[in-house]
């Protein structure tokens, strides 16, 4: 009697262990899931509306999120409106007030993918790759296609590239009156430094 | 074997983590300023300072102009013939201290002004305060006038808080509390000591655009006088804030502004001028 049940013991045991075992597998999948998520939380953006020989309209945050997953290449980005510096004090007043309207659309978005990435062929010098998606600003979404160089990074990646914007894309009014005083298309530089 | 079903239906959906679940992922990076901005587009509303402080560093300039009264009609072509003008800077030390100086063609008047804020506007406090600390130099004044007449008496004090809260995106308000010091005065006539409380607000009609009001009730002002109260209109152009306005008290000085109105609405007296600042 008494070695039979220990048998049936047993073999409870032994399904209990599988499940454990599976569980385990997920946990290590997830989490090693997470670690190939690259972030940062201060990555750089920078933009430039100067036309020649009329004041300087530059601004730069210091403060973008960014997140990239090493494995599918999904890569997303914000940036808080506020959160951008000019120079001149009364112009970031109006950026915000008047053009993006900040209180009404506090951030703007990137959700997107690399095309082809692979975090194994990245080396220290920088490759170009693709990156499309859905670029958010002003409450407005538009589909990009915008080129971004990757290179090695301590514990990461560093990704930097150069785009252009129109604003009228994302139904920023700019009166007639400041026209001629604000570049048409809006250069873009963005830096992030992607770590684990 | 189906227990096995349960972790492996998990392990599926931790693959499907999607762009945007990525995207929520940075949500929570950020925490943003909670700070009202732009309650006010100028540092004036009409007259009255609001709760605007310049940036560190930033220096206004100021060209305001007060017309004769309307009342005169084409005689004085409605006053414009009569033209009293200030001319001053605000230079701010820190985005919390601004110091200013302006000359006043009415009484020659020479204006300080120490302009501080004390709170701001944010998620867990309602209300923008300001300090504002006015000494006016009445330099018109003259010794065959006054054989007495010493510096000191040239010297009038005005002390304010400034209270506001931007209601909505176009609607802010404000509240002025307010206390003047005269050294020279005529005890048959007036106070040394004036106390006067009032405010005003503004609305926004366009982005660019907006329109101002206020009043002040002076409690020990002579019956002569009369409480001044204006109407403006703010126009936003780029690196310009240009004010419209009309009011029944002429002076663009504190003191002058809040004892010495001398227009009445209701008979047609009342002055037009404008403020232009421009940002350097």
């Amino acid at each position: 009697m008494e070695h039979r049940w220990s048998k049936r013991k047993l073999i409870i045991m032994k399904k209990s262990f599988i499940n454990f075992f599976a569980l385990l597998l997920v946990i290590v999948a997830n989490t090693s899931g997470f670690a190939q998520k690259l972030i940062t939380k201060s990555g750089n953006i920078k933009f430039q509306a100067s036309m020649p020989s009329y004041e300087e309209v530059a601004a730069e945050s210091k403060s973008v999120s960014a997140v990239l997953d090493q494995t599918t290449g999904d890569f997303a980005s914000l940036v808080l409106i506020k959160g951008f510096r000019f120079k001149v004090a009364l112009m970031e007043e109006h950026f915000n007030e008047n053009y993006m309207e900040s209180e009404k659309f506090p951030k703007a978005t990137f959700k997107g993918k690399i095309e082809d990435f692979d975090s194994s062929k990245i080396t220290n010098s920088p490759k170009n790759f693709t990156l499309k998606g859905d670029l958010t600003i002003h409450g407005k979404t538009k589909a990009v296609s915008v080129i971004v160089k990757i290179s090695k990074a301590p514990n990461g990646v560093n990704a930097i590239g150069t785009f252009e914007a129109k604003p009228e894309d994302f139904d920023i009014e700019i009166p007639s009156l400041v026209r001629k005083k604000i570049a048409d298309k809006i250069k873009i530089n963005y830096n992030f430094l992607l770590a684990k | 074997m189906k227990k096995i079903l349960v972790p492996f239906c998990l392990f599926l959906v931790t693959l499907a983590y999607s762009q945007d679940d990525l995207l929520k992922s940075l949500d929570s990076t950020q925490t943003e300023e909670s700070y009202s901005t732009a309650t006010f587009k100028a540092l004036q509303l009409v007259t009255l300072q609001t709760t605007k402080m310049p940036a560190k560093k930033e220096f206004y300039f100021v060209v305001s102009h007060r017309f004769g009264t309307v009342k005169d009609g084409f005689d004085s072509f409605f006053g414009l013939d009569n033209a009293t003008t200030k001319l001053g800077g605000i230079y701010g030390v820190t985005d919390w201290l601004a110091v200013s100086l302006s000359r006043h063609t009415l009484n020659k008047m020479y204006e300080t002004g120490l302009k501080y804020r004390l709170a701001r506007q944010n998620d867990n406090f309602p209300l923008d305060i300001v300090g504002y600390s006015v000494a006016d130099i009445n330099t018109f004044l003259e010794k065959d006038q006054y054989p007495g007449l010493e510096f000191k008496h040239r010297m009038t004090y005005v002390q304010q808080l400034l209270i506001s809260r931007k209601v909505s995106e176009k609607f802010s308000i404000e509240l002025v509390p307010s206390f003047l010091h005269k050294n020279l005065y005529n005890p048959d006539i007036e106070r040394d000591n004036q106390f006067s409380f009032g405010g005003g607000g503004r609305y926004k009609i366009t982005k660019r655009l907006s329109v101002n009001l206020e009043y002040m009730h002076n409690f020990d002002k002579p019956d002569f006088y009369k409480n001044p109260l204006s109407v403006g209109l703010d126009v936003e152009t780029g690196g310009h804030v240009f004010q419209l306005i009309f009011t029944n008290s002429q002076s663009m000085s504190e003191s002058g502004y809040l004892t010495n109105a001398s227009g009445d609405w209701g008979k047609g007296d009342f002055f037009f001028g404008f403020n232009l600042y421009r940002v350097f």
